[in-house]
């Protein structure tokens, strides 16, 4: 049996995480996953899972971008993974930059949240990563922003 | 039990408040998680923040959830099977960066087991009718089903 393609899986905490864990929960079998997010307050004790814990940064603070892009970085480094997903925010479109440069698919999948227009990062990201996915059918333009689904 | 919870980037003191009030005024036990706020709770039990397993073992115990218009605990409290009830953050009173909760109730109102209010008065009122409020459970998601498989397929490379 091939060996299963890594992919790391990046989101905030809050609604982020759990749009997150939705998609990537029924990507465990296919998949060798590993998570990064920051703060560790979501990892449940049951949990068996890979979670790297993050600097928190938004686009509010620029000044933690610096440290979170090197975490990243080494991250990327490390763990070598095929394939980056991200459902939001700063950090993931950060990581998405970063793998732009690197041998690595990169995947945003826009928050559930943003019924109208594209979020902040999804529009920083939409010229950088390789597939941009929106849960909501009318904000897709059927070629550089794609609707498949949603998690609800 | 009431939880009531605004998530963990920004406070929502006006929803806390309200809640507090009602709990001076209610029997029913109410207990929240409040964030960062600077209104700190008299009348009910509160925590800023919570271990994820805790916090769903409350939504679970929950009679109705009370939260702020956030993606996560809708999908949390249909996890859970509670019926939820959210009230939007304002971007004109500082509570958001933006208004893109505000935008968001209409939709989510239309989410089964997601109920609505924008106001103390509206919230109280949907509160009182808590009892006839359902949760259906998380049956099979088709939508969700198509958007992991062409997700994995993109990654394997055979999606075109």
């Amino acid at each position: 049996m091939p060996k299963k393609k890594k992919v790391l899986a990046i989101a905030s905490p809050g609604g982020h995480w759990i749009q997150l864990n939705k998609i990537c929960n029924e990507m465990e079998a296919r998949f060798e996953m590993v998570y990064a997010t920051p703060g560790t307050q979501y990892g449940s004790k049951n949990s068996s899972r890979k979670i790297h814990n993050i600097t928190d940064a938004s686009a509010d603070s620029k000044l933690k971008l610096i440290p979170l892009a090197f975490q990243l970085l080494f991250l990327m480094i490390k763990e070598r993974p095929s394939a980056i997903i991200s459902t939001g925010a700063a950090p993931g479109a950060i990581a998405i930059l970063i793998a732009k440069f690197l041998p690595i698919k990169t995947i945003w999948v826009d928050s559930i949240a943003n019924t109208a227009v594209l979020s902040r990062s999804g529009r920083m990201v939409k010229k950088h990563a390789n597939l941009v996915v929106t849960q909501w059918e009318p904000l897709s333009d059927g070629k550089n922003v794609i609707y498949k689904g949603s998690i609800l | 039990m009431i939880f009531v919870a605004v998530g963990t980037q920004f406070s929502f003191d006006r929803l806390i408040q309200f809640m507090d009030e009602w709990a001076r005024d209610n029997e029913e036990e109410v207990f929240a998680q409040i964030g960062d706020g600077e209104y700190t709770p008299k009348h009910m039990k509160w925590e800023r923040f919570l271990e994820g397993d805790q916090y769903n073992q409350n939504i679970k115990e929950a009679s109705v959830f009370v939260s702020h218009a956030g993606m996560g605990n809708i999908i949390s409290a249909r996890q859970q099977q509670t019926p939820i009830l959210v009230i939007n953050r304002q971007f004109e009173l500082g509570e958001h960066r933006n208004n893109h909760q505000a935008d968001g109730l209409v939709w989510m109102g239309k989410l089964p087991g997601v109920y609505t209010a924008d106001t103390q008065e509206t919230l109280y009122q949907k509160i009182a009718e808590r009892v006839d409020m359902h949760c259906p459970a998380e049956a099979d998601n088709v939508k969700r089903d198509q958007l992991v498989q062409f997700l994995g397929d993109y990654i394997e490379g055979s999606a075109p």
